[in-house]
Formats: structure tokens, C-alpha cells, sequence
């Protein structure tokens, strides 16, 4: 038997994006057999608890993160008016996979990654441009130097204000590919870079509810 | 409220009651209850037969569906068995000597504010219902006891109950009581 709930029962789901698991009567009832004595709860009663104690304890867990907290802070962002060489050189150095690209007044109005350089290359990925690099009838034909930051950034970048917690970063990360996204202030001011893998060493598997 | 909601409530939320329990379970409540019940007749015939006084109350039989048949509820704790029973008697017992004129009233105030009483102090125990209505409907040699109505039988009977539960929920492997004591 599939789910038998009651009509009304999306109210105990969460309003935040995360999914909590449904639990159906059987799942209930099977799990009440393996106690041994008369359990003076109803089904429907269980399930209210189950999902009441499930978020307090998401937020227990998940109170600490947000994305203020995690960020990489001292970020140099790139500018739109910066040629690509330039530009490649900032990542490079920065020891990133991309970095934000910012207007005069620090506004986040992009994000350049590998990736945009994979694209105006146009290899599939890092082995097939190195490939394309041994492969001497390749000719190089893209002229960093002669585009801007502004031609090949990845716009509008997906943005994560600072105090965003676990729920909205993950759903920020869902949204994209990218393996950082910028952090910024409620009006959209640069703050800082948010990496992933920063994010992912942030939740203890072994303590998720 | 609006009509349809307030009717829509009437339809059951949820399929069915918990399942039933094991022969083991079922066993053993037979056990508790028969020693329980059996427990307070005989302290009563002992040693209240010749006061002229009875230990035995109806809402034991109650009691003892909790203490043996439902021994993890907090309903079936000791601080419920006990406080429900003594508080719901002396309400009982004030609702019959301020009271005792108008019947219908006495009874429904005494249940009622045992139940709100109960509530106020998480002692609630259905039994302690039957309790403080028993005050008041009574027998003739209830309501003579006044407020020793609270103390026999109202706290004595209780005791020896949760006694044999103590004893007896303890022995299976599958049981344990209480779950908290106060």
C-alpha cells in the first residue's frame, strides 16, 4: 500500500526546501511491532512528532552554517573591462576554479570560471583541450587578449547572501554547476567566495539527523 | 470555525489503532492485573474488613489496565497512578460535602475539575476520574469516610498496585517499569 495519509497532511511538511521523508501508517505500524507492548500513540500523532522533532533537530545540527561563515574572505575580484589573459592570470593566482566579477562600486554582475574558458576554447573539458593542445593541427585561433572579462563571464552568477543558511546553500549549489559561488551582502555588494568543497566539509555526515 | 472543517474533523485521521500486542504481552497483563486486583482484596479483607472500611474502589479495574495492559504510557507512570488518584479523590470528596444537595452537579464538578487538575499538575490518570465521581455517587459507607476517602482508599489501594506492578512488570525481558517515577 502506498501512502495513506490524511488530506491536510502537507502541513507537517517543511516550508524550507529540504526533503523530509514521509512516513506512511505501515511504516508506522511495522516499526511499533518491534516494541514489544501496548503503545498509546495513534499513527497520525507519531508522524506530527516525527516531523516536529526532525526539523528541531535540522536546526540543532545546522544552526552554525551559514554562508558568511564558510565563505573565503580577501577575495581579488575580477573587473569587466579586464582582457581574458589578465583575467586568466587573477585565477591562476588566486589558486581558484573562477572568480567574481564585480562592476566599479563591487556589485556582483558576473562569474568567471575554467569553465568559460573551456567554452570559448571550445573543449569539452580539461583532457579534451589538452588533447586538442598535442594534436599539432590544431590551431589556436581564440585571442585572449583581445577579449574582455565582459564577453565571456558566466551572468547573471548564482548569488548567496551571507547569512543564507544550509537550506538555501544547498539549494544554490542544486540551481548550478559551479564549484564556488560569490557571497554577497543583501544589495548584492561582493563579500566573498563560497566554495563547495568548503560547504560539503561542513556537514558531518556521521551527525545528520 | 467554518462548518466544513468543523465536520471534516469527525472523519479519522489515521488507519486504524496500534497493532495488537503478542500473546507474551497479553499474558503478562493478565498476570499483573490479576495479582494487582487480587493484591488489594486481600490487604482489604486482612486488614480493613474489620474497620467496616473497603479498600476496593471501581477505578482500580481502570488503574490496572494501565499499570499491566499499557505499562509504557505516561498515563500508567507512578506519578500519575498515584497523584491522579489522590488528587481526583479529595476534589471528590469536597464536591460531595459542598454539594451533596444537588446531585448532577457535584458529580459532573468533581470529574470535571479532577480532569482539569489533573491536567494542570501532569498527573493525569483516567482512573482518577472514576475516583473523584465515585466520592460522590459513593455507598452510604463512602461518604461516611469524609476525607479519609483520600487516604483509604484512594492512596493505600494505589500503592499496593503500583507495588505489584514494580514486581511483576519487571520480570518479563520485554517489560520495564516505570518509565520515570515522578
Amino acid at each position: 500500500m502506498k501512502q495513506t495519509l490524511p488530506n491536510d497532511h502537507t502541513r507537517y511538511k517543511t516550508d524550507n526546501n529540504s526533503d523530509e521523508l514521509e512516513l506512511t501508517d505501515d511504516d508506522i505500524l511495522g516499526a511499533m511491532q518491534h516494541i514489544p507492548g501496548y503503545l498509546d500513540i495513534t499513527t497520525e500523532d507519531f508522524r506530527t512528532i516525527y516531523h516536529l522533532a526532525y526539523r528541531r533537530a535540522f536546526e540543532r545540527m545546522f544552526a552554525g552554517i551559514t554562508a558568511s561563515r564558510l565563505m573565503r574572505s580577501a577575495i581579488e575580484p575580477l573587473r569587466p573591462n579586464m582582457t581574458l589573459d589578465i583575467a586568466a592570470r587573477s585565477i591562476a593566482d588566486s589558486g581558484y576554479k573562477g572568480l567574481p566579477v564585480v562592476d566599479e562600486s563591487g556589485y556582483v554582475i558576473g562569474m568567471l570560471t575554467e569553465t568559460d574558458f573551456m567554452k570559448r576554447l571550445k573543449a569539452k573539458n580539461f583532457m579534451d583541450l589538452l588533447l586538442k593542445l598535442l594534436d599539432d593541427s590544431f590551431e589556436f585561433t581564440h585571442r585572449c587578449h583581445e577579449t574582455t572579462v565582459n564577453e565571456a563571464m558566466t551572468q547573471p552568477a548564482v548569488l548567496i547572501e551571507q547569512d543564507a543558511g544550509f537550506v538555501e546553500i544547498l539549494a544554490a549549489f542544486h540551481r548550478h554547476a559551479g564549484r564556488s559561488m560569490p557571497v554577497v551582502e543583501a544589495d548584492g555588494k561582493l563579500l566573498g567566495l563560497l566554495l563547495r568543497k568548503d560547504f560539503i566539509a561542513s556537514c558531518q555526515p556521521n551527525e545528520l539527523p | 470555525m467554518r462548518f466544513r472543517e468543523y465536520f471534516s474533523k469527525m472523519k479519522s485521521s489515521t488507519r486504524g489503532g496500534p497493532p495488537r500486542v503478542s500473546k507474551e504481552e497479553i499474558l503478562w497483563s493478565w498476570i499483573g492485573a490479576f495479582l494487582g486486583i487480587a493484591a488489594v482484596a486481600w490487604v482489604s479483607h486482612l486488614f480493613f474488613d474489620g474497620l467496616d472500611m473497603s479498600l476496593m474502589i471501581g477505578s482500580f479495574g481502570a488503574s490496572a489496565v494501565l499499570l499491566y495492559g499499557a505499562v509504557r504510557s505516561p498515563l500508567a507512570q507512578p506519578r500519575n497512578l498515584i497523584g491522579g488518584h489522590i488528587l481526583s479523590a479529595v476534589i471528590g470528596v469536597l464536591c460531595w460535602k459542598l454539594l451533596s444537595q444537588h446531585l448532577w452537579l457535584a458529580e459532573s464538578l468533581a470529574v470535571a475539575t479532577s480532569i482539569a487538575v489533573m491536567h494542570a499538575t501532569r498527573t493525569l490518570h483516567p482512573p482518577g476520574g472514576a475516583t473523584a465521581l465515585i466520592a460522590v455517587i459513593g455507598s452510604p459507607e463512602i461518604h461516611q469516610l469524609g476525607f479519609l476517602y483520600v487516604l483509604i482508599p484512594a492512596t493505600i489501594g494505589p500503592l499496593i498496585l503500583l507495588a505489584v506492578a514494580l514486581l511483576v512488570n519487571n520480570i518479563p525481558s520485554s517489560r520495564r517499569y516505570p518509565e520515570f517515577w515522578f
